[in-house]
């Protein structure tokens, strides 16, 4: 989902060695070496405040305020470029397990160095899409033609380790918390925007990484711009929380009578959840939602995409469409979504799933109550 | 003052037609980081959740493509005098937009602060830069913009009298970045840049981690709430604990600093004259090789969706000073007996000089 994005990431993310040891990092180093061309010696590995997953993938480093640059060899330690001054290295210290940081002011200097100790013209680049263009040109010449690897990582990133599915549960257990806030809120009649930051503030104390927040009335979806002392009922909410690293996205709708648009949206969710298993095409979810909401009923939020893949980002763009070629695997996370709008009214609900090698666990789901 | 975004959007039109432009392509791809331009919201005023173009034709006329395309709605209730149309892919939109409207000189603003995946397909559309005639004319506020940064700078100031009323030791640097930040969402921001950081002895201000806040410290706080898209940014420094002599004179000294910046900062002074005043109140006190990378490099900026002008308060910045431009001055300084000191404030520049916007001046603050 895009949601409206801040302009500096404020919450915690330290690395914490316990709970995400070095060794799993290493382990996802040596499958990207593995699914790489042996000619390639090193990544160039980029991520920003918005775009960072497949950084925070390989080195747990979020860029909390300026861009941060990975150059990960088959030999030798990974070194981490932070945006920021020699001054700034020791904060960004406590967000990696990478020892070696440098300023990445010297991005063109330390990149053409590194390229010399490498001994190989041939380096991999992942996420350079999302490198601003100016930053894109004035390295070019120190990236020489990379091979972009980003969809190699991404591939490794849809499955989730064990660890990873204990941070998306307790990440789904926050969104909870923070809907079930929402909803307590709306009830006692409180303004729009203070059933929004009602729910922001439990999952903030819940020690949320980040949250973002979308709501209307009506089916309708925006973000926060200024106070809305306005109550609604119902309210359509929508909550991304990043816990440790890994979102949980749901949708809800929060009313205080019975909903039927909503409660039909969620009985085609409940359906939907009951198709993802291993091997099921993602079309087949996403064109069994479609025939059972109708085409002249379809939300427009929800209009193309029916969810996607989720963890270390929020998915954009979401893979469960009607023409999407991949299958549901085991370990995968997923955000399923349902919308629908007729005459009584519009409701958008959704869910967050784990498929397992005999199904699925459900690890959050919304509807309207 | 009295311009209006009409006048502006008058102004760029202008500058159109002297370079014989046809239409401007502004791009903006919906990541809003404090020091990024976004030419769209110069050109209409509309803040993207994601990747926007806005399209400015010569007569005045705008068009504005955004994603997603359920945004299309709240985009049109925002900006009624634009045709808006909604889309998954705005280069796509953009490309249909182009060829409907058969004009052959365009330039783009923008594209070099969008991400490169966006950009370069957008540069085998339109391949020239007219960043200048957007971000010039967005040098001088708005009415409406300088009321907003005036609502922004209202919320910081009560923000942090909330920082000092929860900051506590124990308390992780995170946790009062995320407390002062969801305060100002209640407060009526949209949006808040908090940049904290604690330590004995600070080395630059630094987004804030997990370290716990201690007696003795100096927390680092910059305080920037967004009110409608326009950021206002307070800068503050304050003690766990009391504060020793030597820090007190020391503070005082990075006051006097930027006082000496706001007094230079009047209409047709230029921004390196400025950080030449801050400059020269600390080296006069012998710290004069503290007065440059790596310990600084500027002595404040330029706030929210032109930032780029009138740009940093720096010595190789020589853009002459206007009534209604808005930015920060701030020593923000390096002292090797303190450590670094956080002092700053937001100024709007009126036919007198630069007014504070703030009602309370920076002062070292003292949890006990």
């Amino acid at each position: 989902m895009f949601t409206m994005h801040p302009t500096l990431l404020v919450g915690p993310a330290d690395w914490d060695q316990v709970r995400m040891p070095k060794d799993e990092f290493l382990g996802r180093i040596a499958a990207l070496w593995r699914a790489c061309d042996p000619e390639i010696a090193g990544a160039v590995v980029y991520g920003d405040a918005r775009h960072h997953a497949e950084l925070a993938y390989l080195t747990h480093f979020t860029p909390k305020l300026e861009p941060a640059i990975a150059l990960i060899g088959r030999a030798g330690p990974p070194r981490l470029l932070v945006g920021g001054g020699v001054n700034m290295l020791a904060a960004a210290k406590p967000l990696t397990w990478i020892e070696e940081l440098l300023p990445l002011r010297e991005a063109g200097a330390a990149l053409a160095r590194w390229r010399t100790d490498l001994g190989s013209e041939r380096l991999a680049l992942i996420n350079g899409d999302a490198m601003p263009f100016g930053l894109r040109q004035n390295l070019a010449k120190a990236l020489g033609s990379p091979s972009d690897v980003t969809e190699t990582v991404a591939a490794e990133m849809r499955r989730k380790s064990a660890r990873e599915l204990v941070l998306m549960r307790e990440a789904c257990a926050t969104l909870d918390a923070a809907v079930v806030a929402m909803r307590a809120a709306q009830r006692a009649a409180r303004g729009m925007t203070d059933v929004v930051l009602a729910g922001e503030r439990v999952a903030q104390r819940r020690g949320a990484q980040d949250i973002r927040s979308l709501f209307g009335p009506g089916g309708t979806l925006g973000p926060f711009l200024v106070p809305v002392a306005a109550p609604a009922d119902p309210l359509q909410v929508y909550v991304a929380v990043r816990h440790a690293g890994y979102w949980a996205e749901g949708f809800a709708v929060l009313a205080t009578s019975a909903q039927p648009t909503a409660a039909q949206a969620r009985a085609v969710l409940d359906e939907a959840i009951g198709l993802a298993r291993p091997g099921t095409p993602h079309r087949a979810l996403a064109r069994r939602v479609a025939a059972t909401i109708g085409a002249g009923r379809r939300h427009p939020v929800t209009r193309e995409t029916f969810g996607g893949s989720i963890g270390l980002a929020l998915p954009q763009p979401g893979c469960l469409t009607e023409t999407s070629d991949g299958r549901f695997a085991a370990g995968e996370t997923y955000t399923v979504r349902v919308g629908m709008t007729d005459s009584g009214g519009s409701a958008i609900v959704s869910a967050m799933v784990a498929i397992t090698d005999g199904g699925r666990d459900v690890l959050w789901a919304g509807g309207d109550s | 003052m009295g311009l209006t975004f009409d006048e502006r959007l008058t102004a760029i039109c202008a500058r159109m037609r002297e370079r014989r432009l046809d239409l401007i392509v502004a791009v903006h791809d919906g990541a809003h980081f404090i020091e990024t331009p976004n030419p769209v919201m110069v050109l209409c005023g509309f803040k993207s959740l994601g990747p926007a173009i806005c399209l400015l034709d010569r007569a005045g006329a705008t068009t504005l493509i955004v994603a997603p395309a359920w945004d299309a709605e709240r985009a049109q209730a925002l900006c009624p005098k634009a045709r808006v149309i909604g889309t998954e892919d705005v280069v796509g939109g953009l490309a249909a937009a182009l060829a409907k409207s058969g004009k052959p000189a365009i330039a783009t603003a923008g594209l070099a602060f969008a991400s490169f995946g966006l950009a370069r397909r957008i540069t085998d559309l339109v391949p020239d830069a007219a960043d200048d005639i957007v971000f010039d004319a967005a040098a001088r506020k708005t009415d409406d913009e300088i009321a907003w940064a005036r609502e922004a700078t209202r919320i910081a100031e009560l923000d942090y009298q909330h920082l000092l009323e929860t900051a506590r030791p124990g308390m992780s640097e995170d946790e009062l970045a995320t407390e002062t930040r969801w305060h100002s969402k209640s407060l009526g921001a949209e949006d808040n840049f908090v940049l904290l950081c604690a330590s004995p002895h600070n080395r630059a201000v630094a987004p804030s981690n997990g370290r716990r806040i201690r007696d003795g410290d100096i927390i680092l706080a910059e305080i920037t709430p967004s009110f409608r898209g326009q950021l206002a940014q307070i800068c503050r420094t304050i003690v766990v604990g009391t504060a020793p002599e030597l820090l007190r004179r020391k503070y005082a000294l990075v006051v006097e600093a930027m006082n000496a910046g706001i007094a230079a900062a009047a209409p047709g002074a230029r921004m390196a004259d400025v950080c030449r005043a801050v400059n020269a109140t600390l080296e006069r006190q012998g710290y004069g090789e503290y007065c440059h990378p790596p310990h600084i490099r500027r002595r404040g900026h330029g706030l929210g969706f032109a930032s780029m002008r009138p740009g940093d308060v720096a010595l190789d910045n020589p853009t002459v000073l206007e009534p209604g431009m808005v930015f920060m001055i701030h020593p923000n300084q390096y002292l090797p007996e303190t450590g670094y000191l956080l002092c700053g404030e937001p100024v709007v520049i009126t036919a007198r000089g630069a007014e504070p916007l703030t009602r309370r001046q920076a002062a070292l603050a003292e949890l006990r």
